[in-house]
């Protein structure tokens, strides 16, 4: 989903950047709050797990690539859509930096897509559906899918209008590799938060445990 | 990724007179390099731009003393994913032109059009060269420094300190990957082998990967309390120590950003296109 450098305008990077900022620098409001010492190795383990998540990856012939996002998963734990956006810029700018994977002049659009949508659409989606089917599991699952479908079609609208692929192509393209990654990007949530729930129930939103569970904790 | 993660650390913390520049002269030239290039056009002067900016990278590069064979290690690993994706580029009509010339129709209506292939050529070149300074920068420099010099160019602190711990927890990822996949590799333990039961490989590998969460979370936060215990907090990055940059890297600064500025401003005014 990580849009490379040349694949936009600078221009069009330029104007994606300066919205990017608008939600990096709630995300830092946030970080200034709620990072405390207790939290900040989590949020520093899920970054680098992310990282290793999205390192997988295959081209998608008319997008970008194709790998697992991990917003949903960071905004569920943590409990703020802002965390992801924190997250995935932190994810972005090592990959961008250190490995070349994405770019600096689109990195404002990779973390709108990947930090911005995929966090807020997998955070309200998880509250949402958390609310109706009462069931953490298959509310993280489709709010997973959700959070890696999303991102991948806005990013497949902004290299239209940055002229690079078509629409009906890249909205096709995009919507098939991430609608079936996205089932595989919901199993591995649902499978973390289990796993962290189990293991480490402090570490997790009060918001995420089953009840008694919560109780207790 | 985990062995590209070692060893471009272990490039970073060889010699030269690349390597022991400020960081922060290092992060804004490439950072203008790419600005730069990706500014131009989508037009032929990009041609002109970028083989004058590779030889620029190639001078840099040599002066870094790293063997080609580093550079062209970790440009296989990037460029061909997205060669794939700019080789289809050829079959699509984009709005940068208005006229098409078929030079091919492959089975089932698909053509192949000049422009197309014109505009494929563009965006490699472009992606080539921005990957190549961000192979230049990653290689000569270590992970710290990256971060102090981002800290001094404005990089906020709560960032800083959140890149820092998470570039450590991926050496601990790496360390616990090692140690793990020596434990199956001891156990006789293939997550390929047809032999044993699906359901099984399954939950072994589902087992490592939550081992490796764990243990690295653990193992990590350990640490980082024994690093609280020394005097290291949450703000400490708010204190970083104040370092000038040198006469001789402000020189090689304002050299770079020279070039860089000028190549496409006169490429683009003169129309030089060489290709």
């Amino acid at each position: 989903m990580h849009i490379p450098d040349a694949f936009m305008p600078i221009w069009q990077g330029a104007i994606y950047w300066v919205i990017a900022l608008v939600f990096v620098y709630i995300s830092l409001r946030w970080a200034k709050n709620e990072l405390n010492e207790e939290k900040l190795p989590l949020v520093a383990v899920l970054a680098a797990g992310i990282f290793a998540l999205q390192f997988l990856k295959l081209p998608i012939l008319m997008g970008t690539s194709g790998h697992l996002v991990g917003g949903a998963l960071v905004a569920i734990i943590l409990g703020s859509p802002f965390a992801a956006v924190f997250i995935l810029t932190l994810v972005l700018i090592v990959q961008g930096i250190m490995f070349g994977d994405g770019g600096i002049t689109t990195m404002g659009a990779n973390i709108i897509n990947m930090g911005v949508i995929g966090g807020f659409v997998g955070f309200y989606s998880f509250k949402g559906l958390k609310a109706a089917t009462r069931s953490v599991p298959v509310s993280a699952f489709f709010a997973a899918w959700l959070a890696c479908l999303l991102p991948a079609l806005c990013a497949a609208v902004e290299l239209w209008f940055a002229g690079t692929f078509p629409i009906e192509a890249g909205l096709l393209a995009m919507g098939i590799y991430y609608a079936i990654g996205g089932i595989i990007e919901g199993i591995v949530t649902v499978a973390a938060i289990y796993l962290i729930i189990n293991v480490r129930p402090d570490m997790v939103d009060k918001n995420v445990l089953p009840e008694q569970t919560g109780a207790v904790a | 990724m985990i062995e590209e993660l070692f060893d471009i650390e272990r490039y970073a913390y060889r010699d030269s007179i690349i390597h022991r520049l400020d960081a922060r002269a290092k992060i804004i030239v490439v950072f203008a390099a790419i600005i730069a290039i990706v500014s131009v056009p989508y037009s032929p002067i990009v041609f002109t731009v970028g083989v004058i900016f590779y030889l620029f990278f190639l001078v840099l590069w040599a002066l870094t003393r790293l063997s080609p064979v580093v550079y062209l290690k970790r440009a296989i690993v990037i460029i061909p994913l997205w060669g794939i994706v700019i080789l289809f580029q050829i079959f699509i009509k984009n709005p940068y032109y208005t006229q098409y010339t078929t030079v091919a129709t492959l089975p089932f209506g698909i053509h192949i059009y000049a422009e197309s292939i014109l505009f494929a050529f563009i965006l490699m070149v472009k992606f080539i060269i921005t990957i190549s300074f961000i192979i230049l920068l990653s290689s000569t420099t270590k992970v710290q420094d990256l971060l102090d010099g981002g800290r001094r160019l404005g990089l906020p602190a709560e960032f800083a300190l959140a890149l820092g711990m998470m570039v450590r927890y991926l050496f601990v990822f790496g360390y616990m990957y090692r140690k793990i996949i020596q434990t199956l590799e001891t156990k006789a333990f293939n997550p390929f082998d047809r032999k044993l039961p699906y359901r099984y490989r399954m939950r072994q590998i589902g087992y490592t990967i939550g081992t490796m969460f764990i243990r690295s979370y653990e193992q990590g936060e350990r640490v980082y309390t024994s690093m609280l215990c020394r005097g290291y907090g949450r703000d400490c990055h708010l204190f970083l120590k104040k370092k000038e940059i040198k006469p001789s890297e402000w020189t090689f600064l304002i050299i770079c950003l020279c070039f860089i500025v000028v190549i496409p401003v006169m490429a683009w005014f003169r129309q030089v296109t060489w290709f």
